[in-house]
């Protein structure tokens, strides 16, 4: 589903990612972690092209990026894998002019060109399923936090992703939020969506987690099961980093 | 009324591009084309004030003064000479304009009280004089010793006068001890004068007969001096024209209808029979009617009204314009290459940096030498839709930068073109952001319409200059009444602008 080779990204002289090598299967979920400037942002913004990449290759969901493709070519395949490739922000990036439901609607009409009725019977749906069944008519900025992030798990998966990205959805919210949206993540996981997760939730990880990934210095130092990773860390700086995340 | 000197707040350049414009005009045979067409067009200013052209203090609608009956008189001598009824059409212009209007082919014939000079004949036909006029010192009338001696004895004096007139000329020429101060009225001076800010001013023999009554504190000092002579211009190739109004000026001497206009008005002077006679005749002036307050003011307001009718629809037509322009010109510098954002730069900055008075005179005056010619309201509508674009282009730019970039993103994400994203996603919110700035916009451009009377469009401004400069007494009530009606105007836009933003939230 996601297949990554020796990805590397630079904001003028800091490299950010060094030779990122990871593979996702389908179905599977995928939690990144890592320190704050470890790079696995960058990563997941890759994913998508909302960041382009400076050397290395991208395979997924059946497309395939590269550096150095040009702007024509470029723009049709990251429309081909942003069809196919949900995503989810930390801060939400709901539309604020737009009430709930029409979030929902706008891209299945405008982009996947759904008959309005269709998308909203669905859209509705997908908010019963999140549990904002009521919600539909509100503006997001009368939302909490917790909600509006449910809101945006739903917009995403209103287009019928093959694969949505997260990143960090949990760490903007306090933790009676963060447990509702984590909930919804779990029953997305249990449905068989492939995820990949950037997240410093480690019960979420150990949970519903098929392989974690541990960034550090724009390098993946440790992959593997989250029992494996999480209990019985190889490298040092994945012990630092749990022992931060634990307190 | 005013002489050569021209005003002194216009910038070279827009000589320049004048000249540019008017250098090459077609000469064509006007007075075939006035019979074929049955009337001919004469350019006056109505601001002038009397006793040239002004409304009628009973009916404000109507326009009056000697050179009015004169128009009327000379059309109906063409009427006779060309053998079918050719009617007098009036067009209004700012007074130092109308040659420019002359040489463009806005109208047929200068009347309104243009001196004969050298400078004059050589740039455009002058007919033979039909009034000779004569400058008239006045005084405050307590000041029993007032006269051209005493004006030129110590202490020195204070003399007003309308800036670039003949007065100013002569003066300035003569007495060179005395202090100008230049006047834009006519009545300003006189005003003054009473007031003691000014020790006397200088004015035609007319003016000062006509507004005589209106300022009983005021005496004539001395006799007239300077007679001149006031001519009616044609375009200089118009020969045959200038022939017909010569011969019509003739006959209408001759009967004896020159004589009774300008008794009507209260103007005749023995001068009018020789240019050197300088003595000072009786003369009486037309009864200036019902002049209370408000009688008076119940007469303005319906021409005032309908002159702010002209203003709203100058506002209307103009922004929506502005908005749609601005858009795109905002859009081109965020989004456009490199090719297109430059050159928006410069639009953007040559209109904000130009006075929107100069933008309305190319387009209105220099436009018609590139084969453009529009008439004055389409010019005022695309000029104000042209400087406001480049206000509300700047605008936009900053609300569509407010925008959160999460917002493109999460629409990109979602699997948006850039394009869909921006007309989507982007451009609403920042409409919301920048709504307040541009009802603000509005409610300027709104004002910005009475710039527009300077290519000739009458709206609520002038109509208030012209009233104004008529009736200088009533200047406070008149004043009164037209910010009454601007406010009356824009508040509810202000109004609509609060409900907007509200639902907009």
């Amino acid at each position: 589903m996601i297949r990554v080779r020796e990805l590397a990204k630079r904001y003028g002289a800091q490299e950010v990612l060094r030779g990122v090598t990871l593979e996702v299967e389908r179905g599977e979920v995928a939690a990144i972690i890592g320190s704050s400037g470890s790079g696995k942002s960058t990563f997941l913004r890759c994913l998508n092209g909302l960041e382009r990449l400076d050397a290395g290759t991208i395979e997924i969901a059946g497309t395939t990026l590269r550096a150095g493709v040009e702007p024509a070519l470029e723009q049709r395949l990251h429309a081909a894998i942003r069809a196919r490739v949900g995503m989810v922000f930390q801060q939400f990036h709901l539309f604020p002019h737009l009430s709930v439901l029409a979030n929902i609607v706008e891209a299945p009409t405008q982009v996947a060109h759904r008959p309005p009725e269709e998308a909203r019977t669905r859209a509705m749906a997908l908010l019963e399923r999140v549990g904002l069944a009521g919600k539909a008519q509100a503006r997001p900025s009368t939302l909490s936090g917790g909600e509006q992030q449910r809101v945006a798990i739903a917009r995403a998966l209103a287009m019928e992703p093959e694969a949505i990205l997260f990143d960090e959805p949990t760490s903007a919210l306090d933790p009676r939020m963060a447990s509702e949206v984590l909930s919804v993540l779990a029953d997305l996981a249990h449905d068989g969506l492939t995820m990949v997760v950037v997240t410093h939730a480690m019960a979420f990880a150990r949970r519903a987690a098929g392989r974690v990934h541990v960034f550090h210095e724009g390098r993946v130092i440790e992959s593997g099961p989250p029992e494996q990773v999480l209990e019985h860390p190889r490298e040092p700086a994945t012990l630092a980093l749990l022992e931060i995340v634990r307190g | 009324m005013r002489g050569a000197a021209a005003n002194a707040f216009q910038p070279a350049m827009l000589c320049t591009l004048l000249w540019l414009a008017l250098a090459t005009s077609a000469p064509s045979d006007t007075l075939a084309e006035i019979r074929a067409r049955g009337f001919f067009i004469w350019g006056a200013d109505e601001e002038g004030g009397g006793p040239y052209v002004f409304p009628d203090p009973g009916d404000p609608e109507r326009r009056i003064g000697f050179e009015v009956d004169l128009a009327r008189e000379l059309a109906r001598e063409l009427s006779g000479e060309l053998g079918r009824t050719i009617e007098a059409r009036f067009a209004q212009s700012p007074w130092d304009k109308l040659p420019d209007l002359l040489k463009t082919g806005r109208i047929d014939l200068v009347l309104n009280g243009y001196e004969w000079t050298e400078e004059r004949s050589r740039d455009m036909a002058s007919t033979l004089p039909y009034y000779v006029y004569e400058l008239q010192l006045l005084a405050r009338a307590d000041r029993s010793d007032a006269s051209w001696d005493w004006l030129a004895s110590p202490p020195q004096k204070r003399v007003g006068v309308l800036g670039g007139s003949a007065a100013e000329n002569y003066l300035a020429e003569r007495h060179p001890g005395l202090e100008l101060v230049s006047y834009d009225g006519n009545t300003n001076a006189m005003g003054d004068v009473v007031s003691g800010r000014l020790d006397a001013t200088l004015q035609d023999l007319p003016i000062a007969l006509f507004y005589r009554a209106d300022f009983p504190a005021l005496a004539f000092a001395g006799a007239p001096v300077a007679p001149g002579r006031y001519v009616i211009f044609v375009r200089r190739e118009d020969q045959t024209l200038r022939a017909a109004l010569d011969r019509a000026i003739l006959a209408l001497r001759a009967s004896g209808t020159l004589r009774a206009i300008d008794e009507r008005y209260g103007i005749w002077t023995e001068a009018q029979h020789d240019p050197e006679l300088l003595s000072l005749p009786e003369g009486a002036r037309p009864s200036s009617a019902d002049s209370s307050a408000s009688g008076f003011l119940a007469r303005y307001a319906t021409t005032l009204l309908a002159s702010a009718g002209m203003t709203v629809l100058l506002s209307v037509l103009s922004f929506p314009l502005a908005i749609v322009l601005g858009v795109l010109v905002a859009l081109g510098r965020l989004y456009g290459p490199r090719l297109v954002a430059w050159p928006l730069t410069v639009y953007v900055e040559v209109l904000r940096g130009t006075p929107l008075m100069l933008q309305l005179f190319v387009i209105f005056y220099v436009f018609p030498n590139a084969g453009l010619r529009l008439d004055a309201l389409t010019a005022g509508v695309l000029g104000l839709a042209i400087n406001y674009s480049a206000y509300e282009a700047e605008i936009y730019r900053a609300g569509l930068q407010a925008v959160p970039r999460g917002q493109m993103e999460a629409a990109l994400a979602l699997g948006m073109s850039r394009r869909l994203a921006l007309r989507r996603i982007v451009l609403p919110q920042a409409v919301r952001i920048v709504l307040p700035a541009v009802t603000n916009d509005f409610i300027a451009l709104f004002k910005d319409t009475s710039v527009c009377s300077v290519i000739t469009v009458v709206e609520l401004t002038k109509r208030y200059n012209i009233a104004a400069m008529t009736h200088p007494a009533d200047v406070l009530p008149l004043a009164a009444l037209a910010a009454a009606l601007y406010l009356v105007m824009s508040y509810p836009l202000s109004l609509l602008s609060a409900r907007l933003e509200r639902a907009l939230r």
